[in-house]
């Protein structure tokens, strides 16, 4: 594998400093079907999804974070609705968060679409 | 050695996604209201599994449980293992992602953990948080 080792990239006109671009990037992304047989359509860095009970899922990292600090974001929808989906990080772990799935009535539900990012320093 | 994020990402670019056959239901012993959890493989991390020279040895990950926040990680620098048959890789997985306190810990009557075929996971969610590891008696031989 090669290795540019450069400290801006440039298309010409916009240039931005190599560490905006490292830093400010997923370092995991899931996306998975919550609902019936729950199944990872894709991702990034991820080794497994837990589906812990109704609208409630956590995923782990195959590379840890370096601290407890990161940063999870997530959307969800099911068909003919949008939900809100609620990400959390744990506090006690560096490669665990975790998502609920809230519908219009504020009950847990399942979504047929759930989507997770992670942002954050790599161990 | 080269960084275990960048050695995911170019297998992700280089390997077909794996669905497992297999999936792992688990209770949680400090919990035992709250449902069965059923842990889903993802199918890229199963793909670099199967490959082999992608994922660090599981002990990296049991080792690195014990280093406190903010401290330098063993895993993403470890060398990386060979091939796994895809047994051996949910063994790796209940070891790296599930709570010892469940695979290793639990010392009770009751069967908190099973790894299952895919198709023995109910569909029908209804219920979803009633689900129970379905407790089997153990034949008594003379």
């Amino acid at each position: 594998m090669s290795t540019l080792n450069v400290a801006n990239i440039s298309d010409g006109a916009d240039t931005v400093e190599t560490g905006y671009v490292v830093n400010g990037s997923a370092k995991a992304w899931v996306n998975f079907n919550g609902t019936g047989t729950v199944a990872i359509r894709d991702s990034l860095n991820v080794s497994s999804l837990t589906d812990g009970g109704a609208g409630t899922y956590s995923y782990t990292v195959s590379n840890s974070f370096a601290n407890t600090n990161f940063s999870c974001q997530g959307t969800s929808h099911a068909v003919g609705a949008a939900w809100m989906l609620s990400p959390q990080t744990l506090a006690d772990s560096t490669s665990t968060a975790r998502f609920y799935v809230v519908n219009s009535a504020v009950g847990a539900s399942d979504a047929s679409q759930c989507d997770g990012t992670i942002q954050g320093d790599l161990a | 050695m080269t960084h275990l994020w960048d050695r995911l990402a170019e297998a992700k670019s280089r390997l077909a996604p794996v669905q497992s056959k297999y999936r792992v239901l688990f209770e949680n012993p400090s919990d035992m209201e709250a449902p069965a959890s059923v842990l889903v493989p993802d199918p890229n991390w199963m793909a670099a599994a199967l490959a082999g020279n992608v994922l660090p040895p599981i002990d990296t990950y049991l080792r690195d449980q014990n280093v406190p926040d903010g401290q330098p990680k063993e895993h993403p620098y470890a060398e990386p293992v060979g091939p796994m048959t895809e047994e051996e890789a949910i063994e790796y997985l209940v070891k790296k992602d599930i709570s010892p306190q469940v695979w290793r810990d639990y010392n009770g009557n009751r069967t908190i953990m099973k790894i299952v075929p895919v198709e023995l996971i109910p569909t029908e969610r209804n219920f979803r948080n009633a689900w129970k590891i379905k407790q089997i008696e153990e034949e008594i031989t003379a």
